[in-house]
């Protein structure tokens, strides 16, 4: 057969936060006017659909929805810190923040009402807008919790910082906690070589991964659909090139990049092993998705037609040129 | 980028040839302007400044298109897409839509014109192959003292060489004319680094034409890109199938054949063993789609290479 | 250079003005009439950031002249949805088709071309229509399902109510799929990159780089530059005020090239003109004189003895080594019945972010220095950027921009500080927005890495020793290279036990593209090597693959390689889940190939060969439109 089909599997592993050092994010709420909520935190959106995961959490944390909720982001000199975006580290480290700072808020509404209600604040039950005493009858609107809070003189604000507990590596021996909360994941690949061009196409990716528990498991999702294709750019056409430091590769006509007609189906499985130190159980999923990815890919060539590219990227020419050594040598086996 | 003092769009050959004399010598033509403009960037060409750009896609002779009396013919500023989208060029070049859908985009084979890309004269180039298998010649046009003069040259005669072509400075290319090929199966084979968007590291257009058995062939023609200079036809396979009888080893035989002008000089161990079996594939591809009978090939042979 | 007339019906507007001849129909919409919506991610046709219609085809608008635009009528992203959006906006935002979005605006107007053209177009007839639009967030999977979505919507075979939103009754809202709320912003175009902003009375700035990998600057005279029409300032390193330094571990660094350039595409000066044409001829008029210096290219040459040496700080050119160490690998090898030893090697890869780098800056009414780029780290660029400019940290202000796209790639700091220099030296705003060409040529890759990695294990298939030893090329300065060497000898011997392990990673630097922050960071290089490990080692040993990583794998309570206890671990979960959903089937990795029977299940998609609009696909709908 011109093509033929294989699998492969690989796994891995991955930290969350920051790498070997404290990592710290902080954040701001207000319960305000109308029954919204305003969040104030440090970095913004780069496409894994923070903004949304914040949202969500200040709204079940308050108990409004997530359309009531403004995230006022990404400026040093009117949010406070929430460190950087990268490393895996938003769900888990301003997700947590704002979680905290969000229960904040929300006790300062609830110490109000609980005096007028006169009930014990345990028993105020908040969500979707409504204040509610739980098994009564005693219940409000969220915006009118927020005008009998600023009629008693309070605007329910709250703040949160959310830290880490970790240490650096001894420089001998590199011991060390680099992070509170590691995720692990797997993923196997289908794939299909033509051995008249040597093109692999990569027919289906299934991929299991650990987030601790899912905000938004669509967005879970996309994020794992994102890497595996990312990891399969890398493994299967994505090479930057230099010739004397000059690139050869200066755009992406020769640059090349995945499109549509190049990606498998990827059939994502969520695993949800809450981390038990932060308030939330939530972990991360942006970089870890990646990780399986390429060698899966590659084990699959081997399965499919025997041969192993330890070299990066497995293009075309490389795999008929493993192919044609393969053929070679049993060729000299057959002659001895 | 790409900068100009003027950007001129003449609507008849006699506004172009005018535009052409005044500004001999600092004018450039422009069709689709899908190559000049990335040419003009940053690793390839840089900032490049062309003072009078002469835009010809408004001609309306450019842009006509007909089939008749067993040749095509079609303006040199057709849109690649039509090749894909006009039934009737499409049965006439039974390999043209195969290529136009392996060609860029959707969006870029609306803007990209056929002659554009053969005056490129890329050794990539995609839609040469199928030409050169339809045995197309170019239309050029001039106006010498006042005449309008026009030669018709063999297509390849008119690539000369890798961005070298037999386009004079006072030239147009009007249009494109070649057999019509109805009944023939076409197929188009391209590989690169991916299914999209791609410049071809080889491709290979085929035409075959059965006898009225279906079991032998009337006609073959293929034609290399990607592997030399300039794309191929390769006449000593055609020759050697031509009449014969289909069979599984005359076709291995034919594929076998020795194909010394794969010159180019990078991946050329990749090229040849590409090249070997995109003839097979392309070979039996254009042979199902002409409608050759089920059983003429061993299946085996099919399914090594198809 | 007479000006070209255009009159066109732009999203059903009569527009008539005029432009400059060598405008492409791109600048036209983004600069003249501010339609930001349109998107530049390549400006060469390769990406499909910025497709418009022009008279009813979708074009690429950065491959057409203005010219070409006289008499048509263009409609933009911005003509869809004016009122409510449309059914394709409503299902991208439905399906989660939208990440960072700058691929967006691009994606549904590809989209809404294609169900045009076929409004029963099946997935695979889709995918090749959208084949000219790249994304490098999503995967294009909830892109071609959304697009799935509405066009049964549009052909009727499905109620527009499939578009609507869920509603979650309880109040749980972690755990549920809420739409993404910056997604409206994105379908239609609307939101606002670095790219698309700007300020009154703006200055656009381009960069001079070095075209040497390893020179010193003998001489760089800025004067006629300076003195041109239109130019407002042209800096260089003189001009920096303060510490002049950045990056992510070290500040190796400089603002713009200082005495030497150690790398093709450095900035060496920077040009604040009226307009962009200009500021790139001033950057013509720079006159630098290299003196050229050996370079080297590979870490083998780096680290040969009295190799060209890059900063005076590291002689040996080793920007970081991190060692990890367990027990005593020579006797974890002779304790194994069977050791494997092989080399790896990964290339540098781009992030190739559909944005490309773009950022303003201006000094505010009370002398705060503000730059608003996509900057993934806005924290600690605040406190480089107060170094460098001398300035009390809350004289600095630093917004992130939305960020199309990062992947760790917009971690650096490497054009905000020419940016605050200029808008300080002008007193106006400026504006830089890179070109991809720029883009790639100057900021950091993946680390290129070889690994050489031995593993020992006895015949049951436990991991009994490991040695591994991975070179990477940090390229000309050090910005996230020791971070990426510290995660890489962390995670990269896998989330196995292994009582014996000797683990090395170095990065290297050279006269290379600097290599920085990627997305799964060290991680990915390492563990590609560990995990094509043990599929060698599975065949040579007789075990399934999943066994092998069972037996080895780490559990709750079972110390990482760096000595840590772990409080949870999944592994073996996830292990269980993907072998039960992949329907594995079991038996050791011997190339089983096309023996095996669990291949072509319904996880996978087909093969692609493209022309399903040639050959029609079977039970295409076709007919039911005519």
């Amino acid at each position: 057969m011109a093509r033929k089909r294989g699998r492969g599997m690989a796994a891995g592993w991955y930290g969350i936060a920051r790498t070997a050092t404290v990592d710290r994010a902080g954040a701001w709420a207000e319960i305000d006017d109308g029954g919204t909520v305003k969040i104030m935190t440090g970095v913004t959106e780069i496409g894994e659909g923070i903004l949304t995961v914040l949202a969500q959490i200040a709204a079940e944390e308050i108990g409004v929805t997530p359309q009531d909720v403004t995230i006022g982001d990404n400026d040093t000199a009117r949010v406070p810190e929430a460190a950087h975006a990268g490393a895996t580290r938003m769900t888990y480290m301003i997700g947590n923040a704002v979680a905290l700072a969000s229960r904040d808020a929300r006790e300062r509404l609830v110490a109000v009402l609980a005096a007028h209600w006169e009930v014990a604040a345990d028993n105020i039950v908040t969500a979707n807008g409504i204040a509610r005493v739980e098994g009564a009858n005693q219940h409000m609107s969220m915006a009118e919790a927020v005008h009998l809070c600023k009629s008693r003189g309070v605007v329910p604000v709250g703040s949160a910082s959310f830290g880490t507990d970790t240490t650096g590596l001894d420089p001998v021996d590199g011991s060390g906690r680099p992070w509170q909360a590691y995720v692990f994941g797997c993923q196997v690949a289908e794939v299909e070589v033509d051995t008249v061009t040597g093109e692999v196409q990569v027919l289906g990716v299934w991929a299991a991964h650990d987030v601790g528990r899912a905000v938004n498991p669509k967005g879970v999702e996309g994020q794992i659909e994102g890497a595996v294709v990312q990891a399969l750019g890398q493994a299967l056409m994505e090479d930057y090139k230099l010739d004397g430091g000059h690139t050869t590769t200066p755009g992406f006509a020769k640059y090349i990049l995945p499109t549509a007609l190049d990606v498998p189906q990827v059939n994502s499985v969520i695993i949800e092993d809450p981390d038990p130190i932060g308030p939330l159980g939530v972990k991360g999923i942006g970089e870890p998705a990646m990780v399986p990815t390429i060698p899966a890919v590659m084990n699959a060539i081997y399965d499919a037609v025997g041969v192993r590219i330890t070299s990066l990227p497995a293009t075309p020419e490389k795999i008929l040129e493993a192919l044609r050594a393969k053929t070679n040598a049993k060729a000299s086996v057959a002659a001895e | 980028m790409l900068t100009c003092d003027e950007y001129l769009t003449p609507t008849s050959l006699d506004e172009a040839f005018a535009a052409m004399a005044a500004h001999r010598g600092r004018h450039r033509l422009i069709a689709g302007g899908t190559d000049i403009l990335p040419w003009a960037r940053e690793g390839r060409a840089g900032d490049v400044d062309v003072p009078v750009l002469i835009d010809i896609t408004r001609i309306s002779e450019l842009t006509e298109r007909k089939v008749a009396a067993g040749r095509v013919r079609v303006g040199a500023a057709t849109p690649i897409q039509r090749f894909l989208d006009d039934k009737a060029i499409a049965t006439a070049m039974p390999c043209m839509p195969r290529c136009a859908i392996w060609f860029a985009d959707d969006q870029i084979r609306e803007q990209a014109t056929i002659g554009g890309n053969l005056a490129n004269a890329s050794p990539a180039a995609d839609g040469v192959p199928p030409l050169l298998a339809h045995a197309a010649g170019v239309e050029l046009a001039s106006k010498r003292d006042g005449r309008l003069m026009r030669r018709l040259l063999p297509l390849n005669k008119f690539i000369l060489g890798s961005g070298k072509t037999a386009l004079a400075d006072d030239e147009i290319m009007i249009a494109i004319e070649c057999d019509a090929l109805p009944g023939y199966g076409g197929s188009f084979e391209k590989v690169g680094h991916r299914r999209s968007l791609v410049i071809s590291v080889v491709c290979l257009a085929g035409l075959v034409k059965l006898d009225a058995s279906r079991r032998r062939f009337e006609d073959v023609r293929l034609a290399l890109g990607g592997v030399c200079p300039v794309p191929q036809r390769l006449t000593e396979v055609e020759n050697f199938l031509r009449g014969a009888a289909i069979d599984s080893g005359r076709l291995e035989r034919a594929a076998a054949m020795p194909l010394d002008f794969v010159q180019s000089r990078t991946r050329r161990e990749y090229r040849r063993e590409v090249v070997h079996g995109f003839v097979m594939r392309g070979l039996i591809n254009a042979l199902r789609r002409a409608g050759a009978d089920a059983d003429v090939l061993k299946p085996e042979l099919e399914a090594a290479y198809a | 250079m007479p000006d070209l007339r255009i009159d066109a019906i732009i999203n059903g507007r009569k527009v008539s003005r005029t432009a400059k001849p060598w405008q492409r129909l791109i600048d036209f919409l983004r600069e003249d009439l501010h339609l930001t919506g349109t998107k530049e991610g390549c400006g060469a046709g390769e990406c499909g950031t910025c497709s418009v219609f022009v008279d009813g085809v979708l074009v690429k608008s950065c491959l057409m002249p203005v010219a070409k635009a006289q008499g048509a009528r263009i409609d933009t992203v911005e003509s869809l949805g004016r009122n409510e959006l449309s059914v394709l906006q409503k299902a991208f935002h439905k399906a989660g088709a939208s990440q960072c979005g700058y691929c967006i605006p691009g994606m549904v107007m590809a989209a809404t071309s294609a169900l045009r053209a076929n409004p029963f177009a099946d997935r695979e007839e889709i995918k090749e229509r959208l084949g000219g639009n790249v994304c490098r967030c999503t995967g294009y999977q909830k892109i071609v399902d959304a697009v799935e979505l509405a066009r049964d919507v549009v052909n009727g075979r499905i109620s527009a109510t499939a578009l609507e939103e869920e509603e979650t009754a309880d109040g749980r809202f972690i755990g549920a799929n809420v739409r993404r709320l910056d997604a409206p912003s994105k379908v239609s175009g609307a939101l606002k990159y670095a790219g698309d902003m700007v300020m009154a009375n703006m200055l656009h700035v381009q960069v001079l780089r070095s075209p040497h990998a390893h020179a010193r600057i003998v001489s760089l005279d800025i004067s006629e530059a300076a003195a041109m029409d239109g130019v407002e300032a042209v800096i260089t390193s003189e001009d920096v005020p303060g510490v002049d330094g950045f990056g992510v571990f070290v500040h190796d660094q400089p603002v713009m090239a200082r005495g030497k350039v150690r790398y093709v595409g450095e900035a060496v000066a920077a040009v604040a003109a009226e307009d962009v044409v200009t500021a790139r001829r001033a950057l013509a008029k720079i006159k630098v004189v290299y003196e050229p210096l050996p370079a080297v290219f590979s870490v083998e040459e780096a680290l040969r003895p009295g190799a060209p040496v890059l900063h005076d700080y590291a002689p040996d050119n080793v920007t970081k080594h991190i060692p990890v160490r367990v027990g005593d690998v020579a006797r974890g090898f002779a304790e194994s019945d069977l050791i494997v030893e092989q080399v790896y090697e990964t290339q540098a890869v781009e992030h190739a972010y559909l944005e490309p780098e773009a950022g303003l800056a201006h000094v505010d009414a009370d002398g705060v220095v503000t730059i608003q780029s996509p900057s993934q780290n806005i924290t600690h660029h605040r406190h480089m950027l107060a170094r460098i400019l001398a300035l009390p940290i809350n004289k600095v202000r630093m917004i992130m921009s939305p960020v199309g796209g990062g992947f760790g790639g917009k971690e650096d700091m490497i054009y905000q500080g020419m940016l605050a220099i200029l808008a300080i030296k002008t007193r106006r705003p400026v504006r830089l927005v890179f070109t991809r060409e720029e883009s790639i040529a100057s900021t950091a890759k993946r680390h290129p890495s070889k690994t050489t990695l031995k593993m020992g294990l006895t015949l049951d298939g436990r991991i009994r020793a490991v040695e591994f030893n991975m070179v990477c090329d940090g390229g000309a300065y050090g910005l996230s290279t020791e971070g990426v060497m510290r995660k890489a000898a962390i995670l990269g011997a896998g989330p196995y036990n292994i009582p014996n392990l000797k683990m090395d990673t170095y990065g290297i630097y050279t006269n290379n593209t600097p290599s920085g922050a990627f997305r799964s960071f060290g991680a990915l290089q390492a563990q590609f090597a560990t995990e094509s490990h043990l599929d060698i080692c599975a065949e040579r040993l007789g075990i399934d693959p999943f066994e092998i990583r069972r037996i080895n794998a780490m559990r709750p309570g079972s110390k990482t390689h760096t000595k840590q206890p772990l409080k949870s671990a999944s592994l073996l979960a996830a292990l269980k889940a993907v072998a039960q959903a992949s329907g594995w089937e079991k038996g050791p990795p011997t190339s089983r190939g096309e023996a095996r029977r669990d291949l072509g299940g319904p996880g996978n998609r087909p093969s692609c060969t493209l022309g399903s609009r040639i050959d029609g696909a079977p039970g295409q709908a076709r007919d039911e439109v005519a």
